[in-house]
């Protein structure tokens, strides 16, 4: 063990970006009936940016892991073929001696700062690899220069921007100087300008050439510019293609595309090579689409009175809403909004973190009473042919509120309150039965008994898993019971935290589809998103910034005209100006 | 969405937050010894007066902000007091006078006094605790744990973990009620009402779980526990204030004890 660390440690470092070398590389976690990577076999050479792109459940974490060490060394599993990087072979290098040579940014920033106070968090690794206190006083303060947090040192970590919690986070690792970095999707959770400024920094980080970066990210078009070399595995774990991004064709789109994962718009037609191109083209077609959908839906139903769009179901007056920040008193988390919401619309709400779109949710569904303004819902009635009173939902009782209001969370884990998928979706409409009322709750278009939970499970893609426990679903099958779960017992309006937040390509458009059946029950959704590929499914955006409503009006609208700096990524994910000097830069290197 | 609520640090530099967080440790232990070893009201009261004096003169901490913390803790004390009076067996010694008789119950002197040194003894462990760790973030506290007192890394610095991951478990404790409110979830009765909870805790727990799994993958990713020698960014320097920090707090435990009542 000690030979190894001091090998390491004298390795890492000085020898410049290290090669990294796949030969038959496969891993199944224990427990696991399926491999979560098989048989992979690729060359990166030293120094170039790789791109691992696939679906959902294609090994990608896996893949970012095993770099680390993480697998096999922390993880428990079983390890086929070798990895190497440069010239340590990955199975017999436990992960904690990798780390002078390997840097692993995770997506979640909340999940890998370990520290209260940001120099301590910079520091955290070279502490653990037992440096002198000079050498970190320098080292420290040049990784956070380096990732832009210069004078950042003090703060503690907790009150940084998304965006700020994974730049230092990518400080965490450069200070230690490995020589390759591993980025798993590192802008997944972060909004528009987090993003932003987090993809910059990988980009300079690329630019400069001073290390092998192999990165996982699923916004293609920001990606696509950075990469060198592209590797393509399937939703089995199984390597499709490695090739240079350059040569990546229709063919390899094509089956990306029918892998699930997101594929850029220039890749849709435009063939090779012109990823950083077409950029403007907002797909707005999607929005007539939706609606004839939702038409029909209607129009199925006979009798019914209530149409798209002439029923309110809610109604929020100049809502105020603050509570106390850390030091400097009072920070209003919002500030007189007003809003409505019509059957079956459906209205994105963005804006940058912290701008009050969670509490909007949470004051909408009464479970945070604002200081002023008022909140009123309306329950679509038995039938759904009439609506009934406006009610204020704090004041409501459980059974009341549930038939005016839903909220899926952006963790679905957290809402879930049964054993298996099944008892899931039956839970709402078991609960009223149980206390003999159901007089408020309409029912959905008469086409699914009321208690048919494997019905609803089938028609979610959750057919054989009614049995399971909804901790062990996968992450998009999470999503997709969060969702099945309201169809019994739809409420009026539906708000949703970040629904399709993880998720590729497949996932999201399956929750679309989902939230279009439920919509053609009448109800209103009301969607807090970051993903500016939701606002074409929508029939209103509404902007906040600190708490105001800043906008308010058609995707098209809001498309053309962001109310936001930095603006770019709004438009529709595109790419930050310095990372297209970077591919060009790649296009020259040899 | 914040339902916990933000952690109580100083809002100024002062006198204890000077003081390491190992010393301060010792400094608080007099106290809790001091007001564990009698069993009359009078010495925690007089710890619980030089508690506040310290927090009001030399911890750095918010004061307004202090009540609304302990808020949950004063609940507590309340109904530890209360129960402990009642159901103290003094009271149903016939030969005390009662102070008070409700039908069947009666409350004796004696009941009254023991059941305010007990409330009163958590009423010192929550102001020490405050005062322990309240100056100095818990980072401070690992590091000093540590290089002091030689604590284990792994010891030391997972529980540091962990603290940080307990923020969002209160943060998801709300969210869970919150959805289960919105579900229609609520089954009725007492049992029921346990049994709700129990489901509440268990989502809790597996979330947590997950948490700090992803932050121990973390940790070790950037050579956490690597058999190295672990150093230190931030050293700290034992100082005359630690020594007369300690000195003060075992002086005024002693009085606390020693004094006549």
């Amino acid at each position: 063990m000690t030979s190894l660390v001091i090998d390491s440690v004298a390795v890492g470092g000085a020898a410049g970006p290290p090669s990294v070398d796949a030969v038959g590389l496969g891993w199944t976690y224990a427990g696991r009936p399926a491999p979560a990577l098989r048989d992979l076999t690729f060359r990166l050479k030293p120094g170039r940016v790789l791109l691992v792109l696939g679906p959902s459940g294609s090994g990608k974490s896996t893949l970012a892991r095993a770099l680390a060490g993480l697998v096999p060394h922390t993880l428990a599993g079983e390890w086929k073929g070798s990895l190497r990087v440069g010239d340590l072979e990955i199975e017999r290098t436990p992960a904690r001696f990798l780390g002078e040579r390997v840097g692993l940014v995770f997506q979640d920033p909340d999940c890998q700062l370990v520290m209260a106070r940001v120099d301590d968090e910079v520091a955290f690794g070279l502490e653990n690899r037992g440096r002198p206190r000079a050498e970190m006083q320098i080292r420290v303060p040049r990784a956070l220069r380096e990732v832009g947090l210069a004078g950042f040192e003090p703060r503690a970590t907790g009150t940084l921007s998304g965006g700020e919690k994974q730049r230092l986070a990518i400080a965490g690792i450069l200070v230690a100087r490995p020589s390759l970095l591993v980025f798993d999707e590192p802008t997944a959770n972060l909004d528009p300008p987090g993003m932003y400024e987090t993809l910059a920094r990988i980009a300079e980080l690329a630019r400069r050439r001073e290390h092998t970066i192999v990165l996982i990210e699923h916004r293609l078009e920001a990606a696509l510019p950075l990469a060198d070399d592209v590797l393509l595995l399937d939703g089995d774990g199984r390597q499709l293609a490695f090739a240079p991004a350059g040569s990546i064709g229709r063919e390899t789109a094509a089956m990306l595309e029918a892998g699930g994962a997101w594929v850029p718009r220039a890749w849709q037609g435009a063939g090779p090579g012109a990823a950083a191109g077409a950029a403007g083209a907002a797909g707005a077609a999607g929005a007539a689409g939706y609606a004839a959908a939702w038409a029909g839906g209607a129009a199925g139903a006979a009798g019914r009175t209530i149409l798209p769009g002439n029923q309110l179901l809610l109604r929020a007056t100049d809502l105020g809403l603050s509570y106390p920040a850390d030091l400097s008193g009072e920070r209003r988390a919002l500030d007189r909004v007003s809003l409505e919401a019509h059957t079956g619309e459906r209205i994105a709400i963005v804006g940058p973190n912290g701008c009050g779109k969670s509490t909007l949710l949470f004051a909408l569904a009464g479970l945070r009473r604002p200081d002023r303004g008022t909140v009123g819902l309306r329950a679509i009635a038995r039938g759904g042919d009439a609506v009934e009173d406006m009610r204020d939902p704090a004041r409501l009782g459980s059974e009341e509120i549930s038939a005016r209001v839903g909220l899926v969370f952006q963790d679905p884990e957290l809402g879930f309150v049964a054993r298996s998928a099944r008892d899931e979706v039956a839970a709402t409409d078991r609960a009223i039965r149980s206390r003999g009322r159901g007089g408020l709750i309409r029912d959905r278009d008469g086409t699914v008994p009321s208690t048919d939970a494997d019905g609803v499970l089938a028609r979610f893609g959750l057919g054989g898993l009614a049995e399971q426990d909804p901790f062990r679903l996968s992450q998009g099958e999470q999503r997709r019971l969060s969702l099945a779960a309201l169809v019994l017992r739809p409420p009026a309006v539906l708000l949703l935290d970040e629904p399709t937040f993880g998720l590729d390509r497949r996932g999201t458009e399956t929750v679309m589809n989902l939230l279009d059946e439920l919509r053609r029950t009448g109800q209103a959704q009301l969607l807090a998103t970051h993903d500016p590929r939701l606002m074409p499914h929508c029939d209103r955006v509404l902007a906040l910034d600190r708490g105001r409503i800043v906008f308010d009006g058609p995707p098209e609208a809001f498309a053309a005209d962001p109310p936001y700096e930095p603006a770019d990524p709004w438009r529709d994910g595109s790419i930050p100006a310095e990372t297209a000097v970077a591919a060009e830069a790649a296009e020259g290197a040899p | 969405m914040s339902f916990g609520a933000a952690p109580l640090t100083p809002v100024r530099p002062d006198f204890l937050t000077r003081v390491t967080p190992a010393a301060r440790l010792a400094a608080g232990m007099t106290w809790l010894v001091a007001s564990i070893v009698t069993l009359d009201p009078v010495v925690p009261v007089r710890l619980t007066i030089a508690a506040v004096v310290a927090l009001v003169l030399w911890s750095g901490l918010p004061l307004r902000r202090i009540p609304r913390r302990l808020a949950p803790l004063g609940l507590a004390i309340l109904s530890l007091t209360v129960f402990s009076i009642l159901l103290a067996g003094a009271n149903a010694d016939r030969s005390l006078t009662a102070l008070a008789e409700f039908g069947p119950v009666r409350i004796t002197a004696p009941a009254v006094s023991a059941g305010l040194a007990i409330g009163l003894r958590v009423v010192v462990i929550g102001l020490t605790t405050l005062l322990v760790f309240g100056p100095s973030d818990p980072t401070r506290m690992a590091d000093s744990l540590v290089q002091q007192w030689r604590l284990p890394d792994r010891f030391a610095y997972g529980t540091l973990g962990a603290l940080r991951v307990a923020p969002f478990m209160a943060d998801d404790w709300g969210v869970i009620a919150a959805a289960r409110r919105l579900r229609g979830i609520r089954s009725p009765g007492v049992a029921g009402r346990i049994r709700d909870a129990g489901d509440r805790l268990l989502v809790m727990l597996v979330a947590a779980i997950r948490r700090a799994e992803r932050l121990a993958l973390a940790m070790d990713a950037r050579g956490f526990d690597s058999g190295i020698r672990r150093s230190h960014f931030r050293e700290l320097r034992v100082t005359w204030r630690d020594w007369l920090t300690i000195a003060v707090a075992l002086a005024v435990a002693v009085m606390a004890v020693a004094l006549p009542r």
